[in-house]
């Protein structure tokens, strides 16, 4: 397989700057609405960085709206949440206690703010117990507002509206990866076994699994490669330092390597069991992508642009990537016969994908913009503060 | 049949911008409010359990929490017992207390140790256990969620870890 | 009477969870990559129970042989307890892990080999017993019930009253005959059982050097 680039197209013309403004309005009003609320603006980092964000994620969906093209803005935004959440994350940490380790105090007290990421492995010993697995609070607190029911309401409404897209417009870690994997111009490495990607629904059967054995969070405690940007359990014990070298090596080889070699999001797609999880959630969504079988040329140029190995040649004879599919666009992009498309389910294939595109652009942009953009916001607040003060 | 799935299939779109408009001012506090009521608790290994009596001491007074028992066979954490000394800033600058866990006129433990005046400094706990109910633990700090001492907020915790019986 | 023969079946009951929740890494993905037929599933179950009720009885024969009082001392129970896990990973790996291919009908096979193929008998009863070596709370708490008992055969007795109590938590497993119709269920599964063979491996790693050095 070659390079996952996405190739340009033979594709309508770019919407008049006119027609897309109009149609970004209810954007700008709705990324208005939400950065009034997003950060402090009584300071003058708080509101540059609300007005910065605000220009930014409007920015951005009026050139998804001109262009038609999805994949590459929604690109930018996810690579600039990927990294600034964590310098905004680790910032925040090293003002608060001068380290990325958490102490053992901040678990008794149920100060560790909740990660979604947890979610799968709690449900078990949850429906056994009615007990959560995880050093937090159940409801906000001064000292954590990020308790277990937030994120939960939080993840549950994301995932009514995007289901598997989340991991393409909420997932604040998956822009890491796909910041890497966006450098090189071609990849080192191909040809990845397509069995592979079977990788991630195991991971979720283990952690599942071992959660329920053993009550702890497994995937947090022993596989998550995020703990190198975020926070860890001190290190102060063989376990502890095993568990820290697991989390580093899996960065550093999933997270940065792999797709420098490979261009492709090999977190999410060899590791990620919150991907996979998702992905028993597509069937909630209305959205998909298709492809229309009586334009399809069989040019392997959507294959080659999927960043997750999604969508291989049972998928595409069969007429759309499956439930795994994370709605990123960027196969849909890079077609040059306008197969691959954007579809509402229950309508005819191919008959109006443009629409399709658009209605699922609004509800995602605007979850993007409120989850992710006040992210961006608050990371840009404390990087500006130092200046803005 | 097609017109109607076209027509279902729009509906659905629709009723997802809606959610996601409604979410911040709607589903989020619904969802959040929902989920508290489900009579959900933090693990116990974290958490320390529940409080289960007080022992009053001169200005300060020891929290003794239901023991825990992990139920989960391969889990790390082994049985103990959380107590906690509060307020914190009362305390002398060394203790010294016997402690009866269940209330039945039996010392079950002593446990000692120093209370620095820098609230930031380590602290270490000693354990001798009377009566086998607790092991012993000589100069631990924050070794295991079943064996430690640390200060947290006005309290200084402590968990000692049961004896198997 | 009834009281006696109602203890250890209630005392089983009411643990089974714990036993669903504690054999479900090794039973789920080694049922689930062997992609049997509801019938194959239910061989396959009671194989493994068959192993796990002779890793119990012989537990118990043993411990009230010797005159061991449970509970074991710390760092008996450490070794064992890290052992146990060494082995469960080793057997995953070999038996649940490889894509294992039926034999040919005609072959000649010894018996070895007809035992460790997928329709063989070794692998189910031998996870089963490494399983129920697993010296799990309630399977502690029960080894203490039965080393009261005065003679070996009510140990004995008292241990498979308490093993029948926590059989109908096995049911559920039953259910993993339907997850065949998947097509990508066996590579899942045989996924899923590496991975936790290379948690047990850690776990018991861990467990063996944490005994050694701190006793």
């Amino acid at each position: 397989m070659a390079d996952p680039v996405v190739l340009e197209t033979t594709r309508p013309a770019p919407r008049s700057i006119g027609r897309s403004a109009l149609l970004t309005l209810p954007l700008l009003l709705w990324a208005l609405l939400m950065f009034s609320h997003a950060v402090d603006l009584r300071e003058n980092a708080g509101r540059a960085a609300a007005l910065l964000t605000c220009a930014f994620m409007v920015a951005l969906f009026f050139l998804m709206v001109r262009t038609r093209r999805t994949y590459r803005w929604r690109r930018v935004f996810f690579v600039a949440l990927g990294v600034l959440f964590p310098i905004g994350f680790i910032a925040q940490l090293y003002a608060l206690r001068g380290s990325m380790s958490i102490p053992v105090e901040r678990m008794l007290s149920g100060d560790t703010p909740f990660c979604f990421l947890a979610i799968p492995m709690l449900i078990v010993p949850a429906a056994l117990t009615r007990t959560v697995i995880f050093p937090g609070s159940i409801l906000p607190t001064a000292s954590n507002p990020h308790s277990v029911a937030t994120m939960i309401a939080v993840w549950f409404a994301a995932t009514l509206v995007l289901g598997k897209a989340w991991c393409a417009f909420g997932c604040f870690f998956g822009g890491i990866e796909e910041g890497f994997a966006a450098l090189p111009r071609k990849a080192k490495l191909r040809d990845l076994p397509p069995r592979l990607r079977w990788v991630p629904w195991s991971v979720l059967a283990a952690v599942v699994l071992l959660s329920a054995a053993t009550f702890e969070p497994t995937y947090c405690m022993w596989l998550c490669p995020f703990k190198a940007v975020t926070e860890f359990p001190e290190v102060r014990s063989a376990q502890t330092a095993i568990q820290f070298a697991i989390f580093g090596m899996l960065f550093g080889g999933l997270v940065v390597v792999m797709p420098l070699l490979t261009r492709l999001r090999t977190q999410c797609t060899l590791l990620c069991p919150f991907g996979a999880f998702q992905s028993l959630f597509n069937k909630l969504t209305v959205f998909d992508v298709r492809i229309d079988r009586s334009r399809c040329t069989d040019c392997v140029a959507c294959r080659r642009a999927c960043p997750t190995l999604v969508l291989d040649e049972a998928a595409v004879t069969a007429g759309g990537p499956g439930i795994s599919c994370m709605k990123c666009g960027a196969c849909v992009d890079s077609c040059t016969k306008q197969a691959a498309v954007w579809h509402v389910k229950g309508t005819p294939i191919a008959a109006r994908p443009e629409t399709a595109r658009l209605l699922f652009l609004y509800p995602a942009w605007s979850f993007a913009t409120l989850f992710g953009g006040s992210i961006i916001a608050g990371s840009l607040a404390q990087l500006l503060r130092p200046l803005l003060h | 049949m097609p017109r109607l799935t076209s027509v279902l299939g729009y509906t659905g779109a629709a009723l997802t911008a809606l959610a996601a408009l409604a979410g911040p001012f709607v589903l989020y506090g619904a969802f959040t409010q929902g989920i508290a009521a489900m009579g959900l608790r933090i693990n116990p290994v974290y958490s320390g359990g529940p409080p289960a009596r007080e022992i009053t001491r001169p200005g300060y007074r020891i929290v003794v929490y239901r023991p825990v028992v992990p139920r989960a066979p391969f889990s790390f954490a082994r049985s103990f017992v959380q107590l906690a000394w509060t307020p914190a800033g009362a305390l002398p600058r060394r203790v010294e207390d016997a402690v009866d866990l269940d209330g039945d006129g039996r010392v079950d433990l002593v446990a000692r140790f120093d209370v620095p005046s820098d609230a930031a400094a380590p602290l270490f706990l000693d354990v001798t256990p009377a009566g086998g109910r607790v092991l012993p633990l000589r100069h631990v700090s924050r070794g295991s969620f079943s064996a430690l001492i640390a200060r947290v907020g006005d309290r200084i915790v402590t968990r000692i870890p049961l004896a198997p019986r | 009477m009834l009281g006696n023969l109602a203890e250890p079946a209630l005392l089983g009951f009411s643990s089974g969870l714990v036993c669903l929740a504690a054999c479900g890494p090794v039973v789920l993905p080694w049922l689930a990559a062997a992609g049997e037929g509801g019938r194959g599933t239910a061989r396959l179950l009671a194989q493994f129970l068959g192993g796990r009720l002779v890793g119990y009885l012989g537990f118990a024969s043993l411990a009230w042989a010797i005159g061991l009082a449970l509970p074991l001392p710390a760092r008996t129970n450490a070794f064992a307890y890290g052992l146990v896990h060494i082995a469960l990973a080793i057997a995953l790996l070999v038996f649940a892990v490889p894509a294992r291919r039926r034999p040919e009908p005609c072959a000649r096979l010894s018996i070895f080999r007809r035992a460790t193929t997928r329709s063989g008998f070794l692998a189910p009863v031998l996870l089963g017993f490494l399983t129920g070596l697993n010296l799990c709370p309630p399977f502690v708490a029960a080894g203490v019930r039965a080393a009261e008992r005065h003679s070996l055969p009510g140990a004995l007795a008292f241990f498979l009253l308490f093993f029948a109590g926590t059989l109908v938590w096995f049911l559920p497993y039953l259910g993993s005959a339907l997850l065949r119709r998947l097509p990508a269920v066996p590579t899942v599964a045989r996924y899923t059982a590496a991975l936790v063979a290379v948690y047990y491996l850690l776990l018991g790693g861990l467990t063996l050097g944490g005994a050694w050095l701190h006793g």
